[in-house]
């Protein structure tokens, strides 16, 4: 505090004792300099574009992580179930899955861009409370699938740790509902996100078990179809986990919610883009990882995550349970936590009700309501004795699958909507893709569901 | 009283027994707290949409499932620009974002009560509740009539989601302009950002301006770049030059540029003086729009030049605190007294005699949070920020000390930043 005692003849300003500055301000923000009104002057903050290294990390930085983390306990499942049970063969699906979900996602992001707001709240506005309905039912059954999954997983995954599910659940179920209404969601997630972190060993595990590259060349781009059931399903399950409902809902609320305005989408695509390749990459490495171990050792039927682990010990050796229990319980409570709550949301903003984290039980009931049947069910629903846990995933990825085109036709429809879009209205060849996506999805879930129905009645089909 | 879901579900019949289910109601948004309904459209099979004034409706009971009129095919073609101008009660308004502003909320119309009046139906409320969505989603069957969740239409404000729409000077109930802006800016914030930018279009310069400042920092930024050019450059001028230096400093450059050479010299001045402050430093929360008096004034003379600035539109803000110099060039700062004091002095003394030369100062490369911390440790309403001579640069005032302080104190409290 400086605090000078005029003395007579003494500016009692001008000796006012300069605080220590701190060593980086001057150094830093070194300004642009612009010309403007005929001067040049040197300005702060204006935003410059960075050059080089740092401008891919600032827009590949989201995206990446966004990538990294949307793999959760289904994911791996069906990953790793894809890797045990066929080995490379999956691989090019991926690889196609990869280009359908990066263009899928980024029409979520340009419709969140471009109109500011969520999905659900387009489609009751466009098509009226009916399909809106309709949408809700879908989002709310797809995720409801995937919160069970999520407390499975967490189940499985501190099973490993020797602690019993009965246990964990309720008090992981519990912990998530404390943290998220008493709202202090954010400071825990960085643990979370950390602890999922350890699946970034999957490249390291897939390195380190000498996969036969050209097996690999092969799987990844050597389409191999076989229509037999187990192949089938599985592979409606890898599509539903890698595009699922939920996240092309959640992506465009992202992009809502970061405050993008439609005059500057740009960047954002190459943002989404890079988020998806990632993500590919990531399963990629896992299916790898798991068919250089798993299933060249013969065991190509995971059921349960002890038997999931072993694909990471190359890296971890013993250690392999432990490193993937943590991942599994680190990416499931993160789910846990985003899904009921994002899934409340989206129906409160369909229905017009009010939402938000920071209103009272009695202000938004339904809101609140929601978010904890669905967390309540879905954690009591997971700890049934006998569920085969690994199967089970799978199955709410397939179930994710096949819900997964009715969101994409609403998507398609809004997106090619000239009055919502302006400028960004869809072009003739992501409309080529993004209906071709739909339309492939479609026919191989029909095509999966006549299959296990016909299987019911002992009748082989193909 | 009748629901629009009720209403829409009525058959058109005339008189040689033709039937047409009806298609929209047209109300007039500018007659007066409860627009009434004005026009009926239907289709007839293979026919282009035609539409009748209300008036042609011979009979309506409120539980009958038929509306009566004389002649189908005799109503008027629609017109497509009459199409474009008309708010039709289904297509416009049902399902969309309205705002109560006696509740400052923003609900969805899941229906829409109409009374009865005269053989006329006029739009009463906006039914926002679970109920409505039940009742439109049974056919009428459950919740038939809405008992809560009723929004009165005479405080509600009906948005279209595109500014466009409120530049062309469609209709509008015009009400929001009468709430604070701060509560404004607060509803702002909660739309998505087309509907917010169209609320700013809405209102008149000075409150568009307040309401500017006080919306969060994006979602400012993607109002104001939704703006009209001519309305930006209005509000650019009226808003506080330390607002105009933080959301210039997050613009494209170029755009930067654009608005820097677009705006009048003397806040052109101020914000280029502000914008050479890295943003985290006191130089960069600080605002220089403030009361500056030469220390030779007469108290007297002083309040008449006050005065007199303070009648300038674009001279404003922080008059809490008036800041005595040398002279009106150098700007060296010799002390501070409030405007209380100035006030209360007598008119034939100097300013440097009834001045406080006792002064607490800010330098302006100190961090932003060390500053904001000393402002409001002092307990005063700002401190003045000074370079190395001694001259006034601007003022850290405790509202943007604040700003800063909650922001770091409510961070925490942030749930899934998403949801909150």
């Amino acid at each position: 505090m400086t605090r000078n005692t005029p003395v007579e003849g003494i500016d009692p300003v001008a000796e006012v004792e300069m605080p220590n500055l701190p060593g980086r301000a001057r150094a830093i923000h070194p300004g642009l300099v612009m010309r403007v009104r005929g001067r040049f002057v040197r300005l702060r903050g204006l935003r410059r574009q960075p050059a080089g290294v740092l401008r891919w990390l600032a827009v590949l930085g989201p995206g990446l992580v966004a990538g990294a983390v949307s793999n959760d306990a289904g994911s791996i499942a069906t990953y790793s179930q894809a890797g045990a049970k066929f080995g490379y063969d999956m691989l090019w699906i991926i690889v196609l899955i990869t280009v359908s979900l990066a263009v899928v996602q980024e029409m979520s992001a340009r419709l969140g861009a471009a109109t500011g707001r969520g999905l659900l709240d387009l489609i009751r506005e466009r098509f009226g409370i009916g399909w809106a309905l309709l949408a809700v039912l879908v989002v709310m059954v797809a995720n409801f699938g995937l919160v069970l999954g999520e407390f499975v997983g967490i189940g499985a995954g501190m099973e490993l740790f020797g602690v019993s599910k009965y246990l964990a659940v309720p008090v992981a179920a519990g912990l998530v509902w404390y943290l998220v209404t008493g709202g202090n969601y954010n400071r825990v997630e960085r643990i979370f996100m950390l602890m999922a972190a350890t699946f970034l060993t999957y490249p390291v595990a897939a390195l380190l078990s000498h996969p036969h590259l050209p097996d690999i060349a092969r799987g990844a781009f050597v389409p191999t179809v076989r229509l037999d059931p187990a192949y089938m399903a599985l592979l409606v399950g890898l599509i539903g986990t890698t595009i699922s409902p939920y996240q092309q809902v959640f992506q465009q609320s992202a992009v809502v919610e970061r405050g993008s305005a439609r005059h500057h989408y740009g960047p954002e695509r190459w943002d989404t883009y890079a988020g998806m390749v990632f993500s590919g990459l990531v399963s990629v490495f896992i299916i790898i990882a798991t068919a250089a171990t798993l299933h060249l050792s013969g065991k190509t039927d995971l059921n349960s995550a002890a038997d999931a682990a072993k694909a990471l010990q190359p890296v971890a050796g013993n250690a392999a349970g432990f490193l993937f229990g943590t991942g599994l319980v680190g990416a499931s409570l993160m789910a846990a936590a985003i899904l009921p709550i994002s899934t409340a949301f989206s129906v409160a903003e369909a229905f017009g009700l009010p939402k938000g984290i920071g209103l009272s039980l009695r202000r938004a009931p339904v809101f609140f309501g929601l978010f904890t049947l669905l967390l309540v069910l879905g954690a009591g629903l997971s700890l049934i004795p006998g569920i085969p846990v690994f199967q089970f995933l799978v199955w709410v990825q397939m179930l994710n699958g096949v819900l997964l085109p009715v969101i994409l036709v609403f998507m398609l429809l809004l997106i090619n909507d000239r009055r919502l879009m302006g400028e960004l209205i869809n072009t003739r060849l992501y409309n080529v893709l993004g209906w071709a996506t739909c339309v492939l999805i479609v026919v191989s879930v029909a095509f999966v569901l006549l299959q296990q129905t016909l299987g019911l009645m002992g009748v082989r089909f193909p | 009283m009748a629901m629009l879901s009720d209403l829409l579900r009525r058959k058109l019949i005339d008189e040689r027994g033709r039937e047409a289910r009806l298609g929209d109601l047209a109300v007039d948004l500018s007659a007066g707290d409860y627009p009434p309904v004005t026009y009926l459209t239907w289709r007839l099979p293979g026919k282009t949409q035609l539409r009748a004034p209300w008036g042609a409706v011979r009979g309506v009971r409120s539980g009958g499932r038929v509306l009566r009129l004389d002649d189908l095919e005799g109503g008027e073609p629609v017109q497509e620009d009459w199409l474009a101008q008309a708010v039709l009660l289904k297509r416009d308004i049902l399902d969309a974002l309205v705002l109560d502003l006696r509740d400052r909320t923003a609900l969805r119309a899941n229906d829409l009560w109409l009374e009865e009046d005269d053989g006329g139906f006029s739009l009463c409320a906006v039914d926002a509740s679970l109920g409505a969505v039940a009742r439109r989603l049974s056919g009428g069957r459950i919740a038939r009539n809405a008992r809560r969740g009723l929004h009165d239409w005479k405080y509600t404000e009906f948005l279209r989601g595109d500014p466009q729409a409120a530049r062309a000077g469609r209709d509008y109930h015009g009400l929001i302009g009468r709430l604070p802006a701060g509560e404004i800016a607060n509803l702002a914030d909660a739309l998505p950002y087309l509907h917010a930018a169209e609320l700013v279009t809405l209102l008149p310069d000075t409150k568009a301006a307040d309401t500017l400042e006080s919306m969060m920092a994006e979602r400012q930024l993607q109002v104001f770049e939704e703006l009209a050019p001519e309305q930006a450059r209005r509000l650019l001028t009226l808003m506080r030059s330390d607002i105009v230096a933080d959301l210039l400093g997050r613009l494209e450059p170029e755009r930067a540029r654009y608005w820097l050479e677009h705006m009048p010299r003397a806040q052109y001045d101020r914000v280029l003086r502000l914008l050479r402050y890295p943003e985290d430093t006191a130089g960069g929360i600080m605002t220089n729009d403030m009361v500056v008096l030469r220390e030779d004034l007469t108290v007297g003379e002083a309040l008449a030049l006050l005065r007199e600035q303070l009648k300038r539109p674009d001279f404003i803000n922080f008059i809490q605190m008036v800041f005595v110099v040398d002279d009106e060039a150098g700007r060296r700062l010799r002390g501070v007294m409030s405007l209380r004091d100035l006030l209360v002095a007598d008119d034939g003394r100097k300013l440097a005699e009834v001045m406080d030369p006792y002064i607490v100062t800010l330098a302006p490369l100190e961090t932003a949070s060390s500053a904001a911390r000393r402002v409001i440790d002092n307990e005063l309403t700002g401190l003045p920020v000074v370079g190395p001579e001694g001259k006034l640069l601007g003022v850290v005032t405790v509202d943007s000390a604040l700003v800063l302080a909650t922001a770091a104190g409510w961070g925490g409290r942030e749930a899934p930043r998403l949801f909150s």
